[in-house]
């Protein structure tokens, strides 16, 4: 069984502390998102479980055993690089199956299974092609192909759509995550792109300086985040800065300044009373409501079926809104509000780390 | 665009002033005369007849090639070793290793003729094949071990690690991915060596021995006796040969 375990893991580049230490546990068969801005550790802790970087401290254990010293190439993992790293000599088929002619397979074998995975990742008639010949997305493809032809016991991919066009890796993102669904594989994930992350993941590590953040299904993380940078990297969000009233039975009273109330909202782990502390209001919460807020309509944005609103209160706090075209259609001044249970009092970032 | 035209007639100019006087030889070795004249009065083979008929010029010729190729072996074998070598040293150490394969290079000829030969002698090693080898080497290495670092450079290192993690040892990543990657520079490094060996004279005239020596020798002792065509026909035989190697070497690398 292919369960991850990273036990203590850390990480120093002579002085600067690339990973603090790190433990996670990934269930076999589970698709784990390291999602964070570039610097936050993701590829390095990525590299480590592949064995190409090795970790100043901690333990790597792939279904129990300690590997942590195993060279790449006796780990079974498949590896898909940002820019693909494809063999520029060799052709299509011969990219895919160099992990199995490494493994001295027979040749009908070799070409059977590459036949499959060529089938199995929309390539089929392009073994013979020369990788340059190929689209980013052919070539993405070939990458995927050549990890996942040697049934590694893990899946490891580093940004591999982060050289596509946004349609394209839309439906890469769709691809991989059919693909991991109907065989479920051990799979750790890098990315800075929050779509993707919340399209294919069954758990994100949100990553931040070396540490990760919070843990958990994008749904949590959405809905739950663990501080101010977390909300920022997942979604959009209206942060309202505020000092923390009271704090009781996991609810906390927010005071910001100058803003017409109190603002309450469901209380992050590590908030105190009397510090400084932020209310997160999604945009998608914020509507139209008589009797609410007084705020003025400041700026639209058309995205299609939805809109954004730029709202500026009396007190001139600006909140963003994305809701449903009608919703704001015709009108400057407008009443506002949000449901209660919509709000969430965060501990700043900075201040926790 | 007059200034184009000139341009274009200095560059012919130029180029007619490196190259003339080197294909000049070759009328001069059709001669049918016993002295160099250019243009000569009659056309004949006859100097070529001598040249291959003569067996001292024949073994030069053997001996040239001889030296060449095991010139070229080593140097190629030994300097893409180094190669490989600096590019996965420190900095630092690639600076000063670098430095030190470029020295004979940069070192004059005639100060790594009298040290090589007052190395040969107390070895005894001089007149012989070893020795024209040996010092062809230290010239010929430096340009292997440049050609294919530069070669090196231009290979993405996480190609190797994508090899690794699929599970290939250093041994097959070598053969399969670095190998064939570094080929051009390798296959040009080779071309270097050989014509560097096969064109040396100053330390080849210091290390040769009554039997063995190399063309470029045999053709410096002739000039010196008698000016004849026969001396024309030896430096168009180098001609054709260094030509040869560098047509050799565009057409593996074309591709």
């Amino acid at each position: 069984m292919s369960t991850v375990h990273f036990a203590g893991i850390s990480k120093w580049f002579g002085s600067v502390h690339a990973l603090h230490p790190i433990d996670l546990e990934i269930p076999q068969g589970e698709f784990l998102t390291l999602l964070g801005p570039s610097g936050s550790g993701k590829t390095t802790l990525l590299n480590i479980c592949a064995g190409y970087l090795a970790p100043s401290a901690g333990r790597v254990v792939v279904g129990g055993r300690d590997i942590t010293a195993l060279p790449p190439r006796h780990r079974n993992m498949g590896m898909v690089f940002q820019n693909y790293a494809l063999f520029p000599h060799m052709t299509v088929a011969e990219n895919v199956a160099y992990g199995l002619t490494v493994r001295n397979l027979a040749r009908d074998e070799v070409a059977r299974r590459v036949a499959d995975v060529l089938r199995m990742t929309q390539l089929e008639g392009y073994g013979e092609r020369a990788i340059r010949e190929l689209s980013g997305g052919q070539q993405q493809r070939v990458a995927l192909a050549r990890a996942m032809v040697i049934q590694p016991d893990i899946l490891l991919m580093d940004e591999p759509l982060g050289a596509l066009d946004r349609q394209l890796r839309k439906e890469v993102q769709f691809e991989i995550r059919s693909l991991h669904k109907a065989r479920p594989r051990t799979t750790i994930y890098v990315t800075h792109d929050q779509e993707e992350a919340l399209v294919m993941s069954d758990r994100i590590a949100v990553m931040r300086a070396g540490r990760i953040v919070q843990l958990g299904s994008g749904a949590d993380i959405y809905e739950q985040p663990a501080d101010t940078f977390v909300a920022r990297f997942l979604g959009e969000s209206n942060l309202l800065e505020g000092t923390v009233r009271s704090l009781a039975d996991g609810q906390a009273t927010l005071d910001v300044a100058e803003f017409p109330r109190p603002l309450e909202g469901r209380a992050a782990n590590g908030l105190r009373a009397g510090a400084k502390a932020s209310a997160l209001l999604r945009p998608e919460s914020v509507r139209a409501q008589a009797g609410g807020l007084q705020a003025r309509v400041c700026e639209r944005v058309y995205l299609g079926e939805l809109i954004a609103v730029r709202l500026v209160l009396d007190s001139g706090h600006e909140l963003w809104s994305r809701r449903h075209a009608v919703e704001w259609s015709g009108r400057d001044m407008v009443e506002i509000g949000w449901d209660a249970s919509a709000v969430s009092i965060l501990p700043d970032a900075s201040v926790q780390s | 665009m007059t200034g184009r035209i000139a341009l274009n007639a200095f560059v012919a100019l130029a180029a007619a002033f490196l190259v003339l006087p080197i294909l000049a030889i070759v009328p001069a070795a059709f001669s049918a005369q016993s002295f160099i004249r250019l243009p000569p009065d009659a056309w004949s083979v006859r100097w070529w007849s001598t040249f291959f008929a003569d067996a001292s010029w024949r073994v030069t010729l053997l001996v040239s090639l001889e030296v060449a190729a095991l010139t070229t072996l080593i140097s190629v074998v030994a300097g893409t070793a180094a190669a490989l070598g600096l590019a996965r040293s420190g900095a630092r150490a690639r600076a000063l290793s670098t430095a030190l394969f470029l020295g004979p290079v940069v070192t004059p000829a005639i100060v790594l003729a009298v040290a090589l030969y007052s190395m040969a002698r107390a070895t005894g090693l001089v007149g012989t094949t070893t020795a024209l080898v040996i010092a062809h080497t230290t010239l010929a290495l430096p340009f292997v071990v440049l050609n294919v670092g530069v070669s090196l450079d231009g290979v993405d290192r996480r190609l190797l690690l994508a090899a690794a993690g699929l599970g290939a040892g250093d041994w097959r990543i070598f053969r399969t991915i670095t190998l064939p990657l570094i080929a051009p520079g390798v296959v040009g490094g080779a071309v270097f060596a050989f014509v560097t060996s096969f064109d040396e004279v100053v330390l080849s005239i210091f290390l040769a021995g009554p039997t063995v020596k190399t063309l470029p020798v045999r053709i410096w002792e002739e000039i010196r006796l008698a000016y004849t065509p026969v001396v024309a026909v030896g430096a168009t035989v180098m001609l054709l040969l260094a030509l040869g190697a560098a047509s050799a070497s565009r057409l593996l690398n074309r591709k």
